[in-house]
């Protein structure tokens, strides 16, 4: 069998921060190649929405980077990172799927800016993009370190990046499922 | 909506809902052509304790999607949602277990608008 462990947002948009929906609920273009290729889906929890909440600002990493919240997403990465390893003994194909450029779920692209911080007044377009993971994404990445389980590929939805392309965007998803 | 397009509505669904067995009703689909956002329950062969860890951590956020004014349904069944979100002080959602797509979207089509309030007070 063959697993998308799916960030929440993909399968439900009301997650996102106020201002991000894309869509009412779910992201299509994701459950669209996934079902055509057969992929079981798997949604893993949304960090942001069970800490801070349906108010919160949007934020870079670096806002996000307190031992509270890591501890906070150690605790959902554990849930995730069973799911996976008990799949994981199964010899089932599993592939991580991320938001790019997000502060918790990214996988290529994250944001990060060490200066923000305080009344939210910073421009709208500053270059906050960075190369790098999520916090989430990377205390999962360390939880199944621990367990001595390979970290799955991964594929990121551009959607929220500049420039995106969303026949892009698929194609490079159905790249990722079929290259195990 | 200043371009934001979510719904405001979300359905606690069943995994036999979001991954159908062969001839089974395909739930997400519905879902999405009627606009909802899903929340996925644990595959029902995951071992009790791992589903108990996970249906607290889909409580919490329900909670703070109820505490919006956010609406919330459950479909298909529960395996246990119902007892996690008592556990937070949420009632049951109401519940549907469709034996077709046009079951469910009768369901969907039924319900009331939700009652928003979003950040800055704007209505949802």
């Amino acid at each position: 069998m063959s697993v998308a462990f799916v960030a929440h947002c993909l399968l439900n948009q009301n997650s996102k921060t106020d201002g991000g929906a894309r869509c009412p609920g779910v992201y299509s273009p994701a459950v669209e190649v996934l079902r055509a290729k057969g992929w079981r889906i798997e949604q893993m929890p949304c960090p942001e929405l069970a800490f801070t909440g349906l108010n919160r600002f949007w934020a870079v990493r670096e806002q996000y980077d307190t031992p509270a919240h890591r501890r906070h997403c150690q605790r959902l990465a554990a849930g995730v990172a069973d799911a996976i390893s008990l799949r994981a003994e199964r010899g089932e194909d599993i592939v991580l799927i991320g938001i790019e450029g997000s502060p918790s779920m990214g996988v290529c692209v994250t944001s990060s800016d060490p200066l923000r911080g305080g009344r939210p007044e910073w421009p709208d377009g500053a270059p906050e993009l960075t190369s790098g993971e999520g916090i989430f994404i990377e205390e999962l990445r360390l939880e199944l370190e621990r367990r001595g389980i390979g970290f799955p590929r991964v594929a990121g939805m551009t959607h929220p990046l500049p420039g995106h392309d969303e026949e892009a965007e698929k194609a490079s998803l159905g790249s990722v499922l079929d290259n195990g | 909506m200043d371009g934001d397009a979510r719904s405001f509505r979300i359905a606690l669904t069943a995994d036999a809902y979001v991954n159908p067995p062969p001839g089974g009703v395909d739930g997400l689909a519905v879902l999405d052509e009627a606009g909802w956002g899903v929340m996925q329950l644990p595959d029902p062969a995951y071992p009790a304790e791992m589903t108990g860890r996970i249906l607290a951590d889909i409580a919490e956020q329900v909670q703070e999607f109820r505490r919006h004014g956010y609406d919330i349904v459950l479909v298909g069944q529960g395996g246990g949602i119902t007892a996690a979100l008592a556990e937070v002080g949420v009632p049951a959602p109401d519940q549907v277990i469709p034996a077709n797509p046009a079951e469910l979207r009768q369901f969907l089509g039924a319900r009331p608008e939700p009652r928003v309030i979003r950040p800055g007070g704007r209505p949802g």
